[in-house]
């Protein structure tokens, strides 16, 4: 279970303060989708959630699996399981897609005391995951990002998420840059990741994904707080009514 | 550039002293014995060179180098196969014939020249004492400048180096190593030159490797001068691999001719050294050449590590193209040089030069100096430099993907080096040089 218990967070190097006094608990086994405004810090909640060091927590904690995560570094984290989908992949120049993986891949699995991948195991799992996401393979011959089309950035961050086996994922605006089938083909690569053992953070501006990632509650973040909860149904109100009532209120 | 009068260091002092009590026992006949007193003189008019010569305002070897050392001449210490198995490292596996010196004299019984196809391969010792004036007047016409101090140096004190010659349309397959190492339990003044002539139409790769036999004393001064006559249509891939363990100083001159159409490509790979200087003199004889020269910096603790390159575009049509690359830790410095010279008659120069430099520590310094002298018009000319730190961004993006600090540093690092490394053409020798590199990688944050 992950629980986010009255979080505030501003700037590491400036005092501005960006999410202020959040408070959500994400079962496992259930997908949270978490709508807002631009700049609600939406964004901000997932690098926190990943360990990003431009970010400090001032108050509050942040409990995964019944263990606070705030003061561990970010590959700890994802060794336990914590997995961000990033807005804006970055573009690695020079580090081959296939050596990140594997890096990666066994990276985690050694910390969690699992075997690493031999050379040919890892192959034939990346192929196997890469078809399903419709992800060519020579692609991943390529520097990891650099040159890649917005939607095939957006797939890329999936396929690394399905090697890393993640328990908590976290989806930032994944769905934004992908055309029609490549939101179904993320979907259902993000759905066959649904599972018991696994919590998932998705946020999205479009009641779209949400079709086919249907989340067991929707969470409205508006000026750094959680101004609304509800079922699905909530996201479909939000598309009719927007984010005015939320906004403007001191938090 | 004149010298004033100045005290000589202790340095200066051994190096001028000692000339009288070992000149008897370096190889060479008449010509060759005229060659080193003329070179001894102007060491010791010159002494060596210091900040106020404006090419070695960075790289004051007068002021760091003041210790007196031995001169090594016929050196014995006891260096076994296994020993120098150990001590090549990543070089162990480079397949191709192998050519070693100890403290700067040839170990037979080390080297295996066995499968040297089409490539001749002499010590210069034993060369000099056997046509001693031939090759003595090849070395008085030698195309480095007469006024550098460390060239003298060399000149006068050498005790061996590599003969290689490479006939008219022959191409050598395989690298051919020359291995200096360093070894003993006290720091010597090691000095070696080594001749290379690479005939028309002839395509060969030349490794010089400087290593330190593990468990000898870091310190030690080796002076090393190569000179490469390239010929006409010839390729030549020549690299360096100065890998030490941190305290050693490492001075050393290529002096690059090249033929009409010849491709030159230049590496050199530089880690491990308390002091370095490398130099390159590279002037084109023959027009349509093309060279390249790339290069890898990698400095910790109080290293210093300097390259200094001279293009000379004599003749029309010529390309060069510079690379250099810098890893700086610690208060490591680093600094780059580079002329290039366009001649009037030198028309259609195509010139580019670029030094990029990763900083890890805020206490590292690098300093680049392009130096661009264009005497003819029709010329394109291009230079850069650029100092940069870690990319904390994607620092965080990797370790967000389960990979550890030190690792996601590496590879990053790896991913800014490669770009140097892929310069180098033979993918066996690349290879061992990014063994070298990881090597030094890996004690990072130690
Ligand atoms: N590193 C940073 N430096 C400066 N300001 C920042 C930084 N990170 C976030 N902010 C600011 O904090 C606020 C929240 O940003 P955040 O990216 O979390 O919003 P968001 O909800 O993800 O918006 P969007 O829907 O546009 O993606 C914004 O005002 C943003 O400008
Ligand atoms: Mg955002």
């Amino acid at each position: 279970m992950l629980e986010i218990k009255n979080l505030h967070v501003k700037l590491a190097d400036e005092d501005k303060a960006i999410i202020k006094g959040l408070t959500l608990t994400v079962p496992k086994g259930e997908v949270h989708a978490i709508m807002g405004p631009n700049g609600s810090g939406k964004s901000t909640l997932a690098y926190v959630l990943a360990g990003r060091a431009d970010y400090e927590v001032t108050d509050g904690d942040i409990i995964w699996n019944g263990e606070s995560i705030i003061e561990m570094e970010p590959d700890e984290r994802a060794a336990k399981g914590v997995f961000l989908a990033f807005q804006y992949p970055m573009e690695i120049p020079g580090v081959a897609g296939l050596t990140f993986l594997r890096t990666a891949t066994n990276s985690v699995r050694k910390k969690r005391g699992q075997t690493e991948l031999t050379t040919p195991e890892f192959l034939k799992v990346v192929k196997d995951r890469a078809s399903k996401l419709n992800i060519d393979f020579d692609m991943l011959k390529r520097p990891v990002n650099v040159g890649f089309s917005g939607g095939e950035k957006k797939r890329s961050e999936i396929l690394q998420m399905a090697m890393l086996e993640p328990s908590l994922c976290v989806l930032d605006e994944t769905d934004s840059g992908l055309d029609i089938d490549a939101l179904k083909v993320v979907s259902d690569g993000v759905n066959a990741l649904r599972s018991p053992d696994r919590a998932m953070l998705v946020i999205t501006h479009y009641q779209r994904l949400l079709n086919h990632i249907v989340p067991d509650k929707v969470h409205v973040l508006a000026e750094g707080r959680i101004q609304k909860t509800g079922g699905k149904e909530l996201a479909l109100e939000l598309e009719q009514s927007g984010y005015a009532e939320f906004q403007g209120k001191a938090a | 550039m004149m010298n004033v009068a100045v005290m000589k260091t202790k340095f200066e002092q051994s190096l001028t002293e000692q000339f009288n009590h070992v000149s008897a026992r370096l190889p060479g006949g008449a010509a060759v014995g005229v060659a080193r007193t003329a070179a001894l003189g102007r060491f010791s008019a010159l002494g060596l060179p210091n900040r106020r010569i404006e090419e070695w305002k960075y790289t004051d070897l007068r002021n760091a180098l003041k210790e007196p050392l031995a001169v090594a001449v016929d050196d014995d210490t006891k260096v076994t196969v296994a020993d120098l198995i150990v001590a090549l490292g990543p070089l162990a596996h480079l397949e191709g014939p192998r050519i070693v010196f100890v403290n700067g004299g040839w170990r037979r019984e080390l080297s295996n020249l066995e499968g040297a196809e089409g490539i001749e391969v002499a010590a210069l010792g034993a060369t000099l004492t056997a046509a001693q004036d031939k090759i003595g007047e090849a070395l008085a016409g030698t195309t480095g400048p007469d006024n550098d101090a460390v060239l003298a140096l060399n000149t006068a004190y050498m005790t061996d180096g590599a003969v290689v010659r490479v006939g008219d349309g022959i191409e050598v397959g395989k690298p051919l190593l020359l291995v200096f190492m360093r070894a003993g339990s006290e720091g010597r003044f090691v000095a070696t030159r080594n001749v290379v002539s690479i005939g028309k139409g002839a395509a060969a790769t030349i490794v010089e490797a400087f290593i330190g036999l593990p468990g000898s004393t870091a310190e030690g001064q080796h002076n090393s001068a190569t000179e490469i006559h390239v010929g006409d249509n010839a390729r030549v891939t020549h690299v360096k691999i100065a890998a030490d363990t941190g305290k050693a100083t490492h001075l050393s001159n290529w002096m690059v001719g090249l033929g009409a159409e010849a491709v030159y490509r230049g590496f050199q790979l530089n880690q491990g050294l308390g002091l370095a200087r490398n130099q390159i003199f590279a002037t084109y004889h023959g027009e349509g050449a093309k060279l390249d020269l790339s290069g890898l910096f990698l400095g910790r603790g109080a290293e210093h590590i300097d390259t200094t390159l001279v293009v000379d575009h004599a003749v029309p049509r010529c390309e060069s193209r510079e690379l250099y690359k810098g890893v700086l830790d610690g208060e490591a410095r680093g600094i780059f040089q580079g002329k290039v010279i366009v001649r009037p008659d030198a028309q259609k120069t195509d010139g580019k030069q670029m030094a990029q430099v990763l900083m890890l520590s805020p206490d590292a310094e690098f300093d680049s100096k392009p130096e661009l002298e264009i005497y003819a018009d029709d010329v394109v000319c291009g230079h850069g430099s650029t100092a940069a730190e870690l990319d904390t961004d994607l620092l965080f993006y990797l370790r967000a993907r389960g990979i550890p600090l030190d690792t996601a540093r590496s590879m990053l690092i790896e991913s800014f080096v490669g770009e140097a490394l892929d310069r180098i053409e033979h993918e066996g020798v690349r290879e061992v040089v990014l063994d070298f590199a990881r090597g030094w990688l890996s004690k990072l944050g130690r």
